[in-house]
């Protein structure tokens, strides 16, 4: 029996050593700084401006950077951050932004016109994936002094300030390589954070800059924890592991939570859309190429249903690309065809020549994690929608994410869901990319209407903000008469902290303010 | 011993050939299938053109033929190629941020479960057809057919959200990682002296490597309570009995006798093992390969699929090249 024994007690050992070390209390070291921790299932991919494109990696630098302009807190408004003023000269085409004196990185080293101009030439040089935030629209950028960037457009766009918020024209440290992407570089820029520790996928812990030239953030702090999944980020805001959960809850979970005691459930609405592509590519034999096809899906979808059984109420209806909120939005579809509209698709189907008996035969796809888990109920839901027609076959297809974009751009699928993250907050932005003739490829259905491209084309250069107005208003009834592409929800923002939290400022933006939390 | 050491020999020889098929199946399967790194990163934002001059940079213009042979001279020269989404970072710096993680986890899985395993495998067995001997064959199918998201979850919600003493997710509390010797962060606190990091990184270790353990552990009961009471029947052992050798002696010929199939499970659990650290790392949160993995199939990053297959490819063939030859010490009859 002695074998036997030597085997319990080693387990007992490991036992002890396990259990010994779990009564002690879990605490990061310096507990009199004042720290906030926040869990997201996001990841950063990599910290270069130069080459970071993706929702999660801007809002880190949005906190550990900053741009010539950036959209006032809690709003859409444009100010001045890293700039004091600004001018536009030759109908639009120079804009001239005069800087700030007192701008520092956080290590002290100053930032001055040259520093701004060399960023962003390497973002121009090293064309990486968002540099055409810069290389689509400057020509030229030059330091005139110290403390003056100029810059010379290739025409003159009416949303440029708007692009100077963006990552690609934040002036980074001299430390980042100036002739290769530097994906692990935490010197930052100038903002109100910088990185005092980064591990991949695991944490990021920010530090106050003492040398930033606003105000210092109140939260000494800041740690963020990736999680992979929702579930896991879910227990460890109740286990009490992080002090916020940010991106992203599922519905579920944020249903749940609200009305817990010692947590508080902050909702927003976001920038972020869904929509259905429908492929009229008059290559294939799509039934789709028929517009009077796709005014009749159009007319079929209930949306409120979708935000109902799917979403529980963390979306809104959405019945145009340009997102609820921003100006010039109107509710073309809504308009057009009302909701779940189930006469008048019929009518529609019927013009089309389909019947009970010749139904129309469609196909649904979707992709399974790349919008989240819920994306299957989205497609099953659509699916009864348009069945309840009685005229309507729909087969649902999924592929996984590198094959669905493939297919996309292949034009090789008839209806297919999709999403859509703002770059710059602008009407430009939630247009052109999905109807600009020159601009839509990706969608696999290369829609294209010279009067659209014309529309487009004047807006984008327009200088009066209700000419723009008009013509946008012009675009999405366009839009919902030609019907390539349904709006169908669109996300709000929730974030669940725990009560003693203040300071959550949530925009369209998108972007989580750090440097605005408070603890008490 | 020479025969050991030419056993020993063949089998380092076979590796390359096996890992060379490997490496060529993934590496032309991968290319089969729709979908290319770069439209799966930037998705649909990027234009047309810009996408061109990226595959082009990427070398995913040229014939399929010439980029598997500028792979190959690449892994023979010990480059894995670099990654070809976010950051374009070298593949071997991408696998060394992540398998330490992957190998803590594994170790300490595997070391679970082999002594719960045993323990519960010979208590069965030793008490063959009692209470203790049912509660154990009952517990090695319960813990065989686990799922371990679940199973996870049921610890994470007990240890965390309700005793609340012990993490939900993650490898170490922010801030307290040790200083970077092998990655791995229990040996490098100790490495370190540092007993702050070593105590949390135990108390992260826990939870995700009991799981793991639990659930690879009821093979082990299963297949150690048969062939103990198998062995013990033998003639052997009667003999011994029958002679009056103390009951210790024979208990630990009987285990040596018994440990040969459970050292051969062990090398194959192995490759279980990392499947099954893939569930776990994402249940808890564990930044390892496992993830890393599954993420970079989705966006079909070529290099880094290549990569870690090959990498992962090459550490099983060792491990089971040590558990075959600690089998070969343990029967002195086998010799190949």
């Amino acid at each position: 029996m002695a074998k036997h024994k030597v085997l319990i007690v080693g387990l007992l050992l490991l036992a002890v050593l396990f259990f010994g070390c779990a009564g002690e209390k879990q605490e990061a070291p310096k507990a009199e700084v004042k720290t906030i921790t926040i869990g997201v299932t996001d990841k950063i991919t990599e910290l270069d401006p130069a080459n970071a494109y993706d929702f999660y990696t801007w809002e880190v630098m949005n906190n550990i950077m900053g741009g010539l302009m950036r959209y006032k807190p809690g709003t859409t408004e444009l100010e001045p951050f890293l700039a004091e003023s600004y001018e536009v000269q030759d109908g639009g085409k120079v804009y001239i932004f005069h800087l700030r004196k007192d701008l520092k990185f956080a290590d002290g080293t100053p930032c001055t016109a040259e520093d701004v101009v060399r960023s962003i030439k390497r973002v121009m040089e090293l064309q990486g994936d968002p540099s055409w935030l810069v290389t689509e629209f400057v020509e030229n950028v030059e330091a005139v002094d110290d403390y003056t960037v100029k810059f010379t457009l290739k025409e003159p766009i009416s949303y440029f300030l708007a692009l100077t918020a963006t990552p690609p024209y934040f002036p980074v440290h001299p430390n980042y390589k100036p002739d290769a992407i530097d994906p692990d570089q935490t010197a930052g820029g100038v903002g109100p954070y910088k990185i005092a520790s980064w591990v991949r996928d695991q944490e990021l812990i920010l530090e106050t800059n003492e040398n930033f030239f606003g105000e210092k953030p109140k939260v000494d702090r800041i740690v963020v924890k990736f999680y992979k999944d929702a579930t896991t980020l879910r227990l460890a805001l109740e286990k009490g592991e992080i002090d916020i959960a940010w991106r992203t809850l599922s519905p579920v979970d944020i249903q749940s939570l609200k009305g817990k005691e010692g947590l508080q459930v902050i909702e927003a609405p976001g920038g972020f859309i869904r929509y259905l592509v429908l492929n009229g590519n008059e290559n294939t034999d799509y039934p789709t190429k028929d517009k009077l096809v796709r005014q009749a899906i159009a007319a079929a979808i209930d949306r409120q249903e979708i935000i109902d059984k799917v979403f529980m109420g963390t979306m809104e209806p959405l019945y145009s690309l340009v997102p609820n909120g921003m100006w010039s939005h109107i509710d073309a579809f809504k308009d057009k065809y009302g909701d779940g509209n189930i006469e008048l698709a019929k009518q529609l189907l019927s013009q089309a020549g389909y019947s009970e008996s010749n139904k129309l035969k469609l196909e649904l796809w979707w992709t399974p994690t790349h919008y989240g888990d819920t994306e299957k109920d989205v497609a099953q839901i659509l699916k009864a929608q348009l069945e309840k027609t009685g005229m309507i076959e729909v087969e649902l297809k999924s592929a996984e994410w590198s094959t669905y974009t493939d297919y996309a751009r292949k034009s090789a699928m008839m209806l297919s869901l999709f999403g859509w993250y703002p770059d710059y907050l602008d009407p430009d932005d939630y247009t052109a990319p999905f109807l600009k003739s020159t601009a839509n490829n990706w969608l696999g259905y290369p829609y294209a209407d010279e009067k659209m491209d014309k529309l487009i084309e004047e807006a984008s250069k327009a200088t009066s903000t209700q000419e723009r107005e008009e013509l946008y208003k012009q675009i999405q009834e366009k839009l919902a008469e030609d019907a390539p592409i349904i709006p169908l929800v669109q996300g709000k923002l929730t974030v669940v902290a725990k009560s003693n939290i203040q300071g959550i400022t949530l925009d369209p933006t998108m972007i989580f303010r750090y440097y605005l939390l408070d603890i008490s | 011993m020479s025969s050991l050491k030419a056993y020993i020999v063949t089998r380092t020889l076979m590796v390359i050939p096996t890992v060379l098929i490997l490496l060529t199946l993934v590496f032309f399967i991968m290319r089969i299938l729709p979908g290319d790194p770069i439209s799966a990163m930037v998705g649909q934002k990027v234009p047309a053109e810009v996408l061109e001059r990226m595959r082009e940079e990427a070398g995913l213009n040229k014939p399929l033929v010439i980029q598997y042979i500028d792979y190959l001279k690449g892994v023979f020269t010990g480059d894995l190629g670099n990654s070809m989404i976010w950051g374009r970072r070298p593949v071997m710096e991408e696998i060394m941020d992540r398998f330490p993680a992957t190998l803590e986890l594994t170790v300490f899985g595997f070391t679970i479960s082999v002594l719960l395993g045993v323990l519960t495998g010979s208590i069965a067995a030793f008490r063959r057809g009692s209470k203790a001997d049912t509660g154990m064959r009952i517990y090695s199918v319960v813990a065989y057919t686990l799922f371990i998201p679940w199973f996870g979850m049921l610890l994470q919600m007990f240890f965390g959200v309700y005793l609340k003493i012990l993490p939900i997710g993650g490898r170490i509390t922010p801030g307290l990682a040790p200083d970077h010797i092998t990655g791995l962060y229990v040996l490098d606190s100790i490495l370190t002296l540092n007993l702050e990091s070593l105590k949390t990184s135990l108390l992260y270790l826990f939870l995700p490597s009991m799981t793991l353990g639990i659930v690879l552990s009821g093979a082990y009961t299963r297949i150690l309570r048969n062939n103990l009471i198998d062995v013990l029947s033998q003639d052997f052992i009667v003999a011994y009995r029958a002679r009056g050798v103390r009951e210790w002696k024979v208990i630990k010929h009987a285990m040596k006798n018994a440990f040969i199939p459970v050292v051969t499970l062990m090398g194959l659990q192995f490759a279980i093992l990392l499947a099954g650290a893939v569930l776990t790392e994402s249940t808890f949160s564990w930044p390892g390969m496992g993830t890393f993995l599954l993420e970079r199939i989705e966006y079909r990053d070529y290099n880094a699929v290549q990569g870690a297959i090959v990498f992962y490819a090459v550490f099983v063939a060792l491990i089971s090249l040590i558990v075959d030859v600690i089998y070969a010490l343990l029967d002195p009859r086998i010799r190949y």
